[in-house]
């Protein structure tokens, strides 16, 4: 019933979204204000429309209404509000309606604000492309043509032809599948909202574009689009902060980009927008760059639309990890992408002589030219990106089948061209606030920095230990950036701190860039001594597996076991000290305990990384674990740490095991008893527990020689107390081991040491001492001995706040210059 | 013609095929496990071979298993990583890594994996590092 109601909203959205967009086009090409205003009740009356569907769409998810596909397939019962909240938006169906309904706010904003002639055109193209993203979300099927997906639709409408529908139409599950437990994070709620607002923020520099094209008036549309810009670009940093700072914290890929398509689906709209922010505000102080601000501010939201076409189609497939459901919109993407881009890029054309170009060409060394160079290399840097994530399809120029390419492509090409930008930032910004005549008093003027530039890369170099020639190349560029800039920073402070939004920036990107290639070139896994050296060896390309290959693959995963402390890197001493079962957070979660003691006597600290099984697809027969990763993040370095597994989920593992297998074969036999010999290795004053009782190695014990063999050269005793916590009894025992020798012939001799009550037998049958410990072996034991352990993986990764930090300057920077900015908009819309 | 178009003419023609050779270089084709060859990126995708059992060994820190690729070949598979969450249900998986004689030693698997009650719904890929 209700979803019957959101589907007819959701059309009527539409509908009065496309009299809307008419409406508009007709006041835009008259000039007519009154039609103007027929238009405006039209959005608002759509924007009611998508509102109230989406409200319903809420409350279903919030009355668990399983029969709704939308609500059964992202929620359960079990989910708190916030995620229910948020599953709204989780699946594509519902982030089309956050899209639309923040772009339709931001036309509010826009009837407000904008001046003429700019303003109906403005608010034709913002309609158009949300009659675009209305008609993904129709569920309209027109005579076999299928419009849209809509979110109001049933399980039956979902699926036709499964068999238990067609046995039971009316059915109705009793809960839903649930969120993924990977998006259960606070991270993952504001993420989305935050990446929606930069969408269509971003598609207003788009509508101003295309509303100077037609209106031929190339220059003052910068004006508003200015602050529209920054703020988009604000939201989609932020956007990809979240995302990373998630990706980093949840995942176990160990890090916090991995040039994912859907990552690239944020970067490349941001970097292109950038570089429009770039060209504009050269525009603004020069009138050069039209072309280039009005062809930026396109193919910003050109980009927008054909990464959510790569994602959102099913074309990306295999290659992505993260990419959306194929709702079967392939042709509806299609058609909007195309749409967007023909009508935009052929404006564009269309009007291109007109366009004004600058009466004489810059020079080399003058901030018109830095600047409008600095774009192009952020466009470069997106067409390289486009081009990596559209594998799937130009991938077909070179192979059939094409995969993903490697990772290597995208950093061979990002590092030189962002080496490039850094040393431009510098130059463009000395440039930028000030004239220079000629080359030499510009080098005059960088000597300063430069010198400090060096000190700090050499330092660097010595500190981190860089042998790489490239590296320390990439590394005084990054510097550069950083000193440079804040050269001027500091000098703009003194005069004028309003101005300094750019500068930060630019510190910012230096910033990001030193980071990056620390946190990501010198991340280290932290492992024992042994696998060190073993690493190096194949490294060194000298370990050969049992066929004679080489082994190319190095070992990064650390055995603890329980209570023995491991030196790891010749830093750390680590030890497992178990793990705490708990339901309150997630049903069967395990938190472990691994300590850290810093060998050079630093503070000891505590890692606490956690495993779960992932209810969602888990079941009786099949346990899903899910690891999440625990950071201790400081100044320097980070401390990275996941369990790959360990003897709590092995065991359960084992036991579903065995459940399905006494299933099958019911007659299996229990194995014959037998008494069982095991051996205990010990370091004095530990105590294992196992079955009724524990067993404590007290420490040595004098011998009485007399008890000795003749010619004995080693004699021990160990003090053993065995524990059997049910009667309340202690047993001491003193098993002797030694060395003695016999027509020279080393013996060694250790008789059985008995505790009669409990009927099991104790002998001292090796003594280690390089591990300082000793062997016991115990007969008679019912239960069989199972160590707990844990395998952990665990990285140290250098200077991660300094990428943290370069991302928050960015954003401050742009932050303060959408203020400056909107103050100068505001004034000239009071006058 | 002005020497600076031609410049930029040469520069712009240079880089667009310096990238787009870099581009073909770093992709590869999904392959089998014979026509793997000496590539050390190969892509193969297959499905486990459940009788031949799959295990992750204590001492060698390695997960092996039995794949069957898309010719119906079966060969092992060493994966130098605990077990992935979802291998065991997943209905497809893409190994990246290079073959050593008969033995594929796998630096990355993707698993693809069918959703619970959508029979008619292709699933989705994840990665084994992510899940």
């Amino acid at each position: 019933m209700l979803g019957t109601v959101g589907k007819l909203l959701i059309s009527a959205s539409f509908v009065t979204s496309l009299a809307a967009m008419i409406f508009f086009f007709i006041s835009a090409n008259r000039d007519q204000e009154k039609t103007f205003r027929i238009g405006n009740w039209l959005f608002a009356l759509k924007t009611i429309f998508i509102v109230a569907a989406s409200g319903i769409l809420i409350y279903l998810i919030f009355q668990h209404q399983f029969q709704y596909y939308y609500v059964f397939n992202y929620t359960s019962l079990d989910l708190t509000p916030r995620y229910l909240f948020s599953a709204f938006y989780g699946g594509q169906e519902g982030s089309f309606m956050l899209w639309i309904m923040f772009s339709a706010f931001f036309g509010f904003g826009l009837m407000k604000w904008t001046r003429e002639p700019y303003k109906a055109p403005v608010l034709f193209f913002l309609t158009l492309t949300q009659v675009f993203l209305l008609s993904m979300l129709l569920g309209w099927d027109i005579f076999g043509l299928k419009l849209g997906a809509s979110p109001f639709r049933t399980i039956a409408e979902e699926m036709p032809n499964a068999p238990f529908l067609q046995a039971n139409p009316d059915f109705v599950p009793n809960d839903g599948s649930g969120l993924n437990d990977l998006l259960k994070s606070p991270w993952m709620m504001i993420h989305p909202p935050v990446l929606f607002i930069g969408f269509a923020m971003m598609t207003i520099p788009y509508c101003f574009a295309m509303a100077a094209l037609w209106k031929q008036k190339y220059n003052e549309w910068i004006g508003p689009a200015l602050p529209w810009t920054l703020s988009a670009n604000v939201a989609l940093l932020t956007a990809i902060f979240l995302g990373g700072y998630w990706a980093y914290v949840t995942l176990s890929f160990g890090g916090f980009w991995a040039w994912d398509p859907v990552e690239n689906a944020s970067l490349v709209p941001w970097l292109i927008g950038t570089a429009g922010i770039h060209t504009m505000i050269i525009q603004r102080k020069s009138s050069v760059a039209q072309k280039s601000s009005i062809l930026f501010a396109i193919l910003a939201y050109i980009a927008i639309v054909y990464e959510t076409f790569l994602t959102r189609s099913g074309i990306l497939g295999s290659s992505s990890v993260h990419s959306f459901v194929d709702l079967g919109l392939y042709n509806q993407l299609l058609a909007f992408m195309l749409v967007v881009t023909i009508v935009g890029l052929g404006l564009f054309f269309w009007r291109y002589k007109e366009l004004p170009s600058p009466d004489k060409e810059s020079k080399v060394l003058s901030r018109e030219f830095m600047t409008v160079t600095g774009a192009m290399l952020l466009l470069i840097l997106g067409l390289v990106i486009i081009l990596g994530t559209s594998s799937p399809i130009l991938g077909r120029l070179f192979v059939e089948n094409p995969t993903p390419p490697e990772i290597s492509f995208y950093n061979d090409w990002s590092m030189p061209i962002a080496m490039i930008m850094a040393i431009f930032t510098v130059v463009g910004q000395y440039l930028f606030w000030k004239r220079y005549d000629d080359a030499e008093s510009l080098a005059s003027e960088l000597v300063n920095p430069l010198l400090v530039t060096s000190t700090f890369t050499i330092l660097a170099i010595i500190f981190g230990d860089v042998r790489n020639i490239y590296y320390m190349v990439y590394l005084f560029c990054g510097f550069f950036a950083i000193v440079g800039n804040t050269w001027i920073l500091i000098r703009l402070v003194k005069r004028q701190p309003k101005l300094i939004g750019g500068s930060l920036t630019h510190v910012g990107f230096g910033l990001l860039l030193v980071g990056i290639l620390a946190s990501s070139a010198y991340n280290r896994p932290l492992v024992d001594q042994k696998t060190a050296q073993y690493n190096e060896a194949v490294r060194q390309g000298e370990v050969t597996d049992e066929q004679g290959f080489k082994v190319t693959q190095t070992e990064e995963m650390l055995m603890l076991d329980l209570d023995q402390p491991v030196l790891v890197d010749g830093r750390y001493m680590v030890t497992y000290e178990g793990y705490e079962l708990d339901n309150k957070v997630r049903r069967g979660q395990q938190t472990y305990k691994i300590k850290f003691e810093p060998i050079d006597g630093g503070k000891p600290f505590y890692m606490h990384p956690e495993v779960y099984p992932m209810l969602t697809t888990s079941s009786a027969e099949n346990i899903q674990w899910s690891v999440d990763p625990d950071v201790r993040t400081r100044l320097l370095s980070d401390i990275y740490l996941y369990v790959g597994g360990s003897s709590y989920v092995q065991e359960q593992n084992d036991r579903v095991q065995e459940n399905r297998s006494m299933m099958q074969n019911v007659a299996a036999q229990d194995t014959t008893e037998e008494d069982l010999v095991q051996k205990f290795e010990f370091t004095p004053g530990q105590s294992i527990d196992i079955g009724k009782y524990t067993i404590r190695f007290v420490n040595y014990m004098k011998t009485d020689s007399t008890e000795l063999p003749p010619n004995t050269q080693i004699g021990v005793r160990a003090e053993i107390e065995l524990i059997h916590p049910a009667s309340d009894r202690i047993v001491t025992l003193n098993p002797l081991f030694a060395v003695y020798s016999e027509n020279g012939q080393s013996y060694i001799y250790s008789p059985p040491s008995f505790a009669q009550e409990f009927g099991l037998e104790f002998q001292f049958t090796e003594i280690k001492p390089q591990q300082n410990s000793i062997e016991i072996t115990v007969t008679g034991l019912e239960e069989e001995y199972e160590p707990e352990w844990v395998l952990i993986v665990a990285d140290e990764k250098p200077l991660i706040s300094v990428v943290w930090s370069g991302t928050f300057l960015l954003m401050i920077g742009f932050s303060i210059s959408i203020f400056r900015h909107w103050g100068r908009e505001r004034k000239k819309n009071i006058e | 013609m002005k020497p600076k178009l031609i410049i930029g003419i040469v520069a712009i023609v240079g880089f667009t095929s310096l990238l787009m050779y870099n581009f073909g270089e770093s992709i590869s084709t999904y392959t089998t496990f014979e026509n793997a060859g000496e590539r050390s990126n190969a892509h193969i995708p297959g499905v486990w071979d459940k009788e031949k059992g799959a295990e992750f060994s204590l001492e060698t820190k390695r997960f092996t298993f039995h794949m069957i690729d898309e010719a119906g070949v079966s060969r092992k598979v060493v994966y130098p990583k605990p077990k992935p969450n979802n291998f065991e249900e997943a209905d497809q998986l893409v190994v990246i890594g290079e073959m050593r004689g008969d033995i594929f030693y796998a630096d990355q698997m993707l698993m693809k994996c069918p959703s619970k009650y959508n029979d008619a719904d292709p699933g989705q890929f994840t990665d084994a590092a992510t899940s």
